[in-house]
């Protein structure tokens, strides 16, 4: 793996000039694709914060060739790309071989998405889908998703005098990637440049299907500073909220363990989207999320010691 | 609460909606109406009724047929991508004969498109739009009062005749802020009741919902069924507007937004001393075939106005049945027909020979 200095010196696959939000962490995992390998890649994303502002017309952030269908299918439209390309390796021998990536957010990919993409990952397609998880539909203005975590306050969950935002705990998605039983499925995070940009790489590189989910914390959806992004990013994983663990041909391996696990409401009060969340008559709400985290990292630490 | 409040269209509608007894409303998040689900993530709870946001709109307008089929009114909105994913479950409605009211504030297509106002959804909302041999009934409202006012009728054409009805409004609508009147209106239609809902069998007869007819010749029959009841709405529901139609020489046809500019148009044109009127169908169907069938006996030339590229103009030549001549201007992808454009039409067809029959050209 080239160190970080190396890798900037390299041609990103995502120029600057796009119009995401200041202070969005996408760019971090984007600008990686190209500098983590040397495959050639094809990009595919479907509808959402990242596809609208890399590629409003006549412009285009990608330096690599990319393809946006719809929303609810960018599984499904990698899975042809990839299909050509695998016939096109095969008919011609010389041919240097293509890697394909699907990107894809919270909403394009636990809700709408994810019979194209379990269905991708079953069949087996050379593909590395990375998930952006923010949180929630950001794109159309912070709709509540199957990502959005117990209590955050989104326009279609408000927060009020008797219902404390989402009422539901998020879907555990890496989850369901592993029960597919492909090659490779791992979490990272924005905040952890080498750890995220060794899963990109494994990903991309490795011949089979793979799924990276990225935690990306969105300004304007959790409401916080545009300078906030990376420390959030950073507290989730210090409070085990998104614990970065990858699993490899079914063997788990937790890449972080913090010293010290600091309890989920630094997290939590820390963004505008759970403020909600001070009021005294909330504070159930906090400790029951603060005992689904443990019993979320107690299970996986747990896994990586069967393994 | 009757007196006027200043509203966004896609809020106004739905606390109409909210007020035309809505028991459920079922959404997924697309711009440009993505305050209707917020609003009704809110006020839905507040009134003891349902609110879900789906994974889909696929899967929102299959729990629209779910909560219809106990009986209850049931909505969904989305915008014309949206609509596209929610045709086979407006097929399964139209097949399994539930009501159901669908909004459509429509954005530029085909494909992603973009998110500015359009009409370019009219051939999907007024042919049926998904398989089958089946129609909607389509609402076209020009302002946020219609918005408002077309709530109350879209729930009951739909509890009616037991079909979906779909309101085509647009993003100009749908983000404009209007003055409006919203009040609880009594409904004077006679609604049928819903002896065939859903509600558990326990001491009666069973209930069947369904569309799947194999026996020979079923489907044919349920199809003819359909057709009878399309009469009835052909025959029954058709509304327009006509405006400043007297002695004139060009009658611009254009629904919704571009009816507004059409109508400002049509005020121009008068001033210059051009002689142009304006139909402006409110049921897009049933389209107003037979208003604009007879007043192609009186004028001779009409002129369609449309934001896409040319849908409703082929229902006009349709009614007017070679009798006048059809002029169209349109205006796709976000681009908004401008008042000088349809005047400078106006203006050059006023001398080409149409005019009101037997009246004979102005100049």
């Amino acid at each position: 793996m080239p160190k970080l200095q190396e890798m900037a010196k390299k041609k990103t696959a995502f120029s600057s000039g796009h119009r995401l939000c200041a202070g969005c962490p996408v760019p971090i995992f984007t600008k990686m694709l190209t500098r983590v390998t040397d495959y050639d890649i094809v990009v595919g994303s479907a509808t959402g914060c990242l596809e609208v502002a890399s590629s409003i017309f006549p412009y285009s952030a990608w330096n690599v060739p990319w393809i946006h269908t719809a929303f609810e299918n960018a599984a499904a439209t990698m899975s042809g790309v990839e299909a050509m390309a695998r016939v096109r390796s095969k008919r011609n021998g010389n041919a240097k071989k293509i890697k394909c990536v699907a990107i894809g957010g919270d909403g394009g990919t636990y809700d709408i998405g994810i019979q194209a993409l379990s269905a991708a990952m079953e069949r087996g397609h050379d593909l590395l889908y990375i998930c952006y998880d923010n949180g929630a539909y950001m794109n159309t203005g912070i709709q509540r998703s199957g990502a959005t975590p117990l209590g955050a306050a989104t326009t279609t969950t408000p927060a009020g005098q008797v219902i404390a935002g989402k009422q539901q705990q998020r879907k555990d998605l890496s989850k369901i990637m592993v029960a597919h039983h492909i090659d490779y499925v791992a979490q990272a995070s924005i905040h952890d440049p080498i750890d995220l940009s060794e899963k990109i790489k494994k990903g991309i590189e490795l011949d089979g299907p793979a799924f990276l989910n990225i935690l990306s914390p969105c300004v304007p959806g959790w409401r916080i500073n545009p300078d906030m992004a990376v420390e959030s990013a950073s507290l989730a994983v210090e409070t085990c909220f998104w614990p970065l663990y990858e699993v490899d041909s079914g063997d788990y391996t937790v890449n972080y363990k913090p010293g010290k696990k600091r309890p989920v409401s630094d997290w939590l009060l820390t963004q505008g989207r759970f403020r909600h969340l001070k009021d005294p008559q909330w504070a159930h709400l906090i400790d029951e999320f603060q005992s689904l985290i443990d019993e979320q990292w107690d299970w996986l630490v747990a896994q990586e010691k069967k393994a | 609460m009757s007196e006027r409040v200043l509203m966004c269209g896609n809020k106004a509608l739905a606390e109409a909606a909210i007020l035309a007894g809505c028991d459920a409303y079922f959404g997924y998040p697309i711009t440009p109406q993505n305050e209707i689900p917020a609003y009704m993530s809110r006020r839905m709870p507040e009134e003891g009724r349902v609110f879900v946001q789906s994974e889909s709109e696929l899967a929102a307008i299959s729990m629209v047929f779910g909560a219809s089929a106990t009986g209850k009114r049931a909505m969904t909105t989305s915008s014309s991508p949206g609509i596209s994913l929610m045709q086979e479950g407006i097929s399964y409605l139209a097949g399994a004969e539930l009501p159901a009211v669908v909004v459509n504030v429509m954005r530029g297509g085909p494909g992603l498109g973009n998110i500015a106002p359009s009409q370019s959804d009219y051939f999907q909302a007024t042919r049926g739009g998904g398989h089958g041999d089946y129609r909607t009934i389509v609402l076209a409202p020009s302002t946020v009062q219609e918005m408002v006012d077309f709530m109350p009728l879209a729930f009951d054409l739909a509890d009616q005749y037991t079909m979906t009805v779909l309101v085509l409004a647009d993003g100009i609508l749908g983000q404009m802020m209007e003055p409006v009147v919203l009040e609880k209106k009594q409904s004077k239609r006679k609604l049928p009741p819903k002896d065939w809902a859903l509600t558990g069998a326990n001491g009666r007869k069973q209930h069947i919902v369904r569309s799947l007819w194999l026996a020979d010749g079923r489907l044919e029959e349920q199809n003819r069924k359909l057709q009878t009841k399309y009469e009835q709405v052909l025959k029954n529901e058709v509304l327009f507007e006509d405006y400043r139609l007297e002695g004139a020489e060009v009658v611009v046809v254009a629904y919704g937004v571009a009816a507004r500019i059409a109508r400002s148009a049509v005020d121009s044109a008068r001033e210059e001393g051009i002689a142009a009127g304006l139909i402006r169908p409110i049921t897009l169907w049933p389209f107003p075939t037979e208003r604009i069938g007879k007043a192609a006996d009186k004028y001779g030339l009409f002129l369609a106005v449309e934001m896409n590229m040319g849908q409703m103009v082929e229902d006009v030549r349709l009614a007017v049945e070679g009798k006048a001549s059809v002029l169209f201007h349109g205006r796709s992808g976000g681009g908004v027909p401008a008042v000088e454009d349809i005047v400078g039409i106006l203006r050059q067809a006023s001398g080409s020979g149409g005019g009101e029959k037997g009246v004979g050209k102005r100049k």
